[in-house]
């Protein structure tokens, strides 16, 4: 029987010297879903990834993708065969030609979808004989992009996937992966553009310090997530909205601002037990929740 | 497809080496049946005369001594690379997300060295069989396959340093820089101290040719090229360690 979950971390550790890069992650990535995977820089996020492709040796926990364990270099060459993973700088050999390169990464995969190389090498415009190196970035990007996309995956990994794309290259990429998770694949990125994530992710994990602060369906943080605004006729009481769901409160002269993960209501309950002149509830978008879960940590 | 990865990835320099090998040989062995010799050699001036086979195989001698310089260099080079190298190149994560182990990517690298390190011992004494036979001199091909053997059973173990060091340093420079120490610090702590453990003299056929025919025994030192392979394999098992444990 499959697992619901194409990637599950437990208590996950990884330092680099007195730095630690990630604490004791425990993540869990849904099957068939698009999963975005935000974070500072230096949060932990390429680690992560990098553990979980066997790039990088965990000190502590465990994981496995596709239930093979991450740390048994041949079920992690086995996951391989399976996983299909752009890193952030979208590596290539430049002494190949596209052409060289398309035909290199083929031979890997018996399950390589010629049609899918051929109808994204139309619109991508990539030009076959053309030696990687003299590429553009954005065109290095895409070729990264066809490459991982026609070995037909089941889970996608992708690190910042949208860099050096222009706006029709970041369209063309965003209606590609919602198409390859309607097939069934599961999708992994991390981004920092947050508008991309929002558009296309079902659920959202934000890593920040090597701990996970975030772990929800897109649904749920828009359901829950909501920025109070408060106006009271005096300094307003902070203390009294230190409540569970509250993550953040900020005060300016008369005004407060809470930000709640949840508990809304008893927040408003709270505002007007202590007269408040206005509340306003505001739905928040991710780029807030991020902003503000970070902000916090 | 990790043979063409490795092969275009080394092509250049092993192109760049065959072609500078095998003119060298061509034109010093073509020069040398022609041109005065050496105040050292015995045929004093011109033509190597007929019956004198000393002189050839003396002129064969020197030739060794010199592809065996040239050898060591190309071949410490070709050992330069791999995926410690594209670390720093940055390709290392489109490598190692290939679903293929590391000790495969480092044998496929290996091999085809090796491959090439023989190619590169053959070709030069093929041009010296090609251009003394031009000249009308025979040559006998059991002495040449004696020097190629030598060169390639003694002198893999540069090679394998090479890979070993490739494999513990990144630098562009440092590790050919380091590797060509080891080749000239182990010529001169050898030379100096250990004298019969020197495995530039095995390679140059020191140890084995006679002084007066310089013609190489067949009786070669089995057991110097045996101990000069198994510390190549040793180091080539060594890399292996080290990859695998390696982190990107």
């Amino acid at each position: 029987m499959m697992s619901d979950n194409v990637i599950l971390t437990q208590a996950l550790r990884k330092s680099y010297g007195s730095t630690e890069a990630v604490r004791g992650l425990n993540l869990s990535v849904g099957r068939n879903r698009i999963t975005g995977f935000l974070g500072r820089n230096g949060a932990g996020k390429s680690t992560t990834i990098k553990m979980l492709l066997g790039m990088v040796r965990p000190n502590s926990g465990s994981g496995t993708v596709l239930g093979r364990q991450i740390t048994d270099a041949e079920e992690n060459r086995e996951l391989r065969l399976r996983v299909a993973y752009v890193a952030e700088d979208k590596p290539l050999y430049g002494y190949m030609t596209v052409e060289q390169m398309i035909r290199f990464a083929s031979s890997f995969y018996p399950d390589w979808a010629a049609d899918v190389e051929k109808r994204l090498l139309q619109d991508f415009e990539l030009p076959l004989r053309r030696k990687v190196k003299t590429l553009s970035k954005g065109m290095r990007t895409k070729l990264a992009l066809l490459l991982a996309f026609a070995r037909r995956p089941e889970l996608l990994i992708l690190d910042e996937p949208s860099e050096g794309l222009d706006p029709v290259g970041i369209e063309h990429l965003l209606q590609v992966l919602v198409g390859r998770s309607a097939e069934g694949v599961s999708v992994f990125f991390s981004s920092h553009q947050i508008a991309e994530v929002e558009r296309v992710a079902d659920h959202v994990c934000i890593l920040e310090k090597g701990c996970l602060l975030v772990d929800a369906s897109l649904d749920q943080l828009r359901k829950f997530y909501r920025r109070i605004d408060l106006v009271f006729s005096s300094t307003p009481p902070k203390s009294e909205f230190r409540m569970s769901g509250v993550e953040r409160i900020q005060t300016t002269g008369r005004q407060m601002s809470v930000f709640a993960s949840k508990n809304t209501e008893a927040v408003v309950e709270r505002a007007h037990d202590l007269n408040a002149v206005s509340v306003e509830v505001v739905p928040v978008g991710l780029r807030d929740i991020f902003l503000e879960t970070v902000k916090e940590n | 497809m990790l043979w063409y990865k490795a092969w275009l990835e080394t092509r250049a320099r092993f192109l760049t080496s065959l072609m500078t090998l095998t003119i060298f040989c061509g034109v010093f062995v073509h020069h040398a049946l022609y041109i005065s010799c050496s105040d050292t050699f015995p045929c004093a001036q011109g033509l190597i005369r007929p019956g004198r086979q000393a002189e050839l195989y003396f002129l064969l001698m020197v030739t060794q001594n010199y592809v065996v310089i040239m050898w060591v260099l190309v071949v410490v080079l070709l050992g330069m690379g791999g995926i410690v190298r594209e670390r720093a190149l940055g390709t290392s994560s489109l490598t190692l997300s290939l679903p293929v182990s590391r000790v495969r990517l480092l044998g496929v690298r290996v091999v085809m060295g090796v491959l090439q390190a023989i190619a590169l011992a053959v070709a030069p004494w093929v041009t010296v069989l090609v251009v003394s036979r031009i000249a009308g001199l025979h040559v006998l091909i059991t002495q040449v396959g004696l020097y190629v053997l030598l060169l390639v059973g003694g002198g893999l173990v540069y090679f394998a340093m090479a890979v070993l060091v490739s494999s513990l340093v990144i630098g562009e420079y440092t590790a050919p820089a380091i590797a060509f120490g080891v080749v000239l610090l182990n010529a001169i702590i050898f030379d100096a101290w250990l004298r019969r453990f020197n495995v530039w003299r095995l390679v140059t056929g020191d140890f084995s040719i006679d002084k007066t025919t310089y013609l190489l025994s067949t009786h070669l030192p089995w057991l110097g090229i045996l101990a000069s392979l198994s510390v190549g394999v040793l180091m080539v098992l060594a890399s292996t360690i080290v990859v695998q444990r390696r982190e990107f």
